[in-house]
């Protein structure tokens, strides 16, 4: 008894730990703090037609998350400084996806306008704050002495290296590429395609190589194991151990016999439908009296 | 007010016209209409292949009905219809891996586990992948259309489906109906091949019965042959662990009615909705092109290599094995995933030279290696060319 509640609670408790884990792959903790326009004089306008600095998340993870609840800041004493509205539906931020934030000092224009503006003469201090006011999702100091319309972010999303942008990527990815490497660099240094044949085969064959001789280790085991069983079975003489091995005639004969059976289990039957009054004997659970649809009696 | 009825009823009827299949039909449409009236031919007088011609081919009359382009979504191309979202399990890669799990939940390793080196023969024939690579390259291709086109050469339709919708979603229908096609066409196209590689002595090789397989082996077999084919090529995931998942629910002997679901209805219904759609998808505006024809070509090329560096490996490999432990070059053309369709061939071409030398059961194992084989060439493919 005592066995069986140990093993159920640590069934719970796997599950339990399955579960937080991908409950925690799709909550706010998975957004980053992507990219920032401190000094916006020539850049991109908001709804308003208003140019304000800006500060751009991105959801880090492979599940949609809703950022509503959490806070954004730029004072280390105040977590909570700009609350993100709740039920707003753009809220849910798709996954690898960006939403943008106008550092306007307007929050009453809408969801995306904070209550703090950033200030170019000095280093900003921008985090973002879990719903629970303590949770430190993300943060970054942006260096001073940043240049007019140009932002500094990640290099790629959500990794850890920044840079500064001449060519700003607003609620989009940072990284563009203009052409697939790969395929630039097989058509540069493999153009007739015998270095991939070479190297596809070579991981091919070693990964079957390995199967082979894992296979091949496991099958003298299982061999080993099979002549100890025989012959303890035959009171430790090898008179009567088989080796495993089944002659070709007979497995083809079980095979014959199988696929017959398989086959030609059935006669093949005339296709004349007799119908054939069938004689019943009463029984309560068949009468009609006591089917269901039958109105129940006031 | 009789006359300008009369002119209404004209024009509507002439209207009407303009809708019908006879009056948007192109010679493509009945050139399509044609290969899929072929195709069920093939199955049902042959029966090459029914299950996946009889689908494909009705799906081409279905995909090559002509019709006015007036968005009433009926075609397979026009977002939101019928066709159109059944064909997302194509375009989107969810039918093969469905495909797959049933595979693993019906086919039986044993053969493989009995005799591991067959393995090799299964890696051997995936050259087959990669001559049709460098052919489709020198063809002009693009490096990840080559890819995709050359995966029809692993004789694996879910596989190719698969690997195509990732690399070259524009060439998947002729890829697809290549390799089903060939697939069915193994029956021709691999014995000449055998006949002419082959000696009349290496042709009689009598291959040592396989051992008894323990059902321990066989559970371990997928859950080791998950983790080393997946941590070597993580991108083959979604075809081999659903392979090997199929596999483990077939071998653990306590999931008997899952095992039963994945290889019989499951598979029965992925079968329906990917022969039919992959077949409508055959649309003559879409697929009668250079590249099509090129494609055909290449398949065919590709199904020949394939067979040929089978039997050339099972032949370079017998100069290192001693007597009596000899594989049969017959049983070379097996390497390719079409199960058990070449394995049938390596018995039935073995039993003309020899009416008691049985190789089905020798042949099935290089043919399940051939399935984890271009299953793992499909994802290098999809690693270098993505």
């Amino acid at each position: 008894m005592y066995n069986r509640i140990k093993r159920n609670a640590g069934i719970a408790v796997l599950f339990s730990l399955l579960f937080s884990f991908g409950a925690g792959a799709q909550s706010a903790t998975s957004m980053r703090i992507n990219e920032v326009l401190v000094i916006n004089e020539d850049n991109f306008v908001d709804d308003y037609g208003k140019r304000s600095g800006w500060i751009e998340l991105f959801n880090n993870s492979a599940g949609t998350v809703n950022i509503s609840g959490c806070f954004l800041t730029n004072d280390k004493n105040d977590p909570a400084k700009y609350p993100i509205p709740k039920g707003d539906v753009l809220t849910k931020i798709p996954p690898g996806q960006h939403i943008l934030f106008w550092a306007d000092g307007q929050p009453s224009r809408g969801t995306f306008h904070l209550n703090f503006t950033l200030d170019p003469t000095k280093e900003n201090y921008i985090a973002l704050y879990d719903v629970d006011r303590k949770t430190l999702i993300d943060e970054i100091t942006i260096p001073p002495t940043q240049k007019t319309d140009v932002s500094y972010g990640r290099v790629i999303d959500g990794e850890a290296e920044w840079a500064q942008f001449t060519k700003v990527t607003p609620s989009t990815n940072n990284l563009t590429l203009d052409s697939n490497e790969k395929i630039d660099n097989l058509k540069l240094n493999d153009s007739i395609g015998v270095g991939m044949t070479i190297t596809a085969m070579a991981v091919v064959f070693t990964g079957l190589i390995l199967l082979y001789l894992v296979f091949k280790q496991v099958g003298k085991s299982a061999v080993a194991a099979s002549l100890r069983r025989a012959r303890k079975a035959s009171g430790g003489t090898d008179a009567g151990v088989e080796t495993g091995e089944i002659s070709g005639e007979v497995l083809v004969a079980i095979g014959m016999a199988l696929y017959e059976l398989d086959q030609d289990v059935h006669d093949y039957e005339n296709t004349v439908l007799t119908i054939q009054k069938v004689k019943r004997t009463y029984s309560p659970w068949s009468s009609k009296i006591y089917g269901l649809r039958e109105l129940p009696r006031k | 007010m009789h006359e300008g009825f009369l002119t209404f009823l004209g024009e509507n009827l002439q209207l009407f016209l303009t809708y019908t299949g006879f009056y948007n039909v192109t010679p493509g449409h009945l050139a399509m209409i044609v290969v899929g009236l072929c195709f069920i031919f093939l199955a049902v007088r042959y029966e090459f292949e029914p299950m996946l011609l009889i689908p494909i081919g009705f799906g081409m009359l279905i995909g090559n009905i002509p019709f006015k382009d007036a968005g009433l979504q009926v075609g397979i191309y026009e977002e939101g219809s019928v066709l159109n979202i059944l064909y997302q399990g194509v375009t989107q890669g969810w039918y093969p891996p469905l495909i797959f799990l049933g595979i693993g939940a019906m086919t039986d390793f044993s053969a493989l586990i009995a005799n591991p080196k067959l393995l090799l023969v299964g890696a051997a024939a995936q050259f087959g992948i990669f001559g049709a690579y460098i052919i489709a390259l020198q063809m002009g291709f693009e490096p990840n259309q080559a890819g995709a086109i050359g995966i029809i050469g692993g004789a694996d339709g879910p596989t190719a489906i698969f690997l195509s919708s990732k690399l070259a979603p524009n060439l998947m229908g002729a890829i697809a109906v290549s390799a089903y096609s060939y697939m069915a066409l193994v029956p021709i196209i691999q014995p000449p091949f055998m006949r002419w590689l082959t000696t009349s002595k290496e042709r009689v090789i009598r291959m040592k019965p396989p051992r008894v397989v323990s059902s321990t082996e066989k559970i371990i077999f997928p859950i080791i042959g998950l983790l080393l084919t997946c941590f070597l090529v993580p991108s083959g995931l979604p075809l081999l662990g659903m392979l090997f998942f199929g596999n483990l629910l077939k071998e653990s002997g306590v999931t008997r009615r899952l095992a039963e679901t994945a290889r019989g209805p499951l598979i029965d219904t992925i079968t329906i909705l990917l022969g039919i759609t992959v077949g409508a998808s055959t649309q003559a505006t879409q697929f009668i092109t250079v590249n099509s024809l090129k494609i055909f070509a290449l398949g065919a090329l590709s199904f020949v290599i394939a067979t040929c560096a089978g039997i050339l490996f099972v032949k370079f490999f017998n100069l290192f094995l001693k007597e009596g432990n000899k594989i049969n070059p017959l049983i070379g053309n097996s390497g390719v995933s079409a199960v058990p369709d070449s394995a049938r061939i390596s018995q039935h071409v073995g039993l003309q030279y020899d009416p008691t030398n049985y190789l089905l059961m020798h042949a099935m194992g290089p043919n399940v290696a051939g399935v984890i084989g271009s299953a793992v060439a499909a994802g290098i493919l999809l690693g270098f060319l993505s």
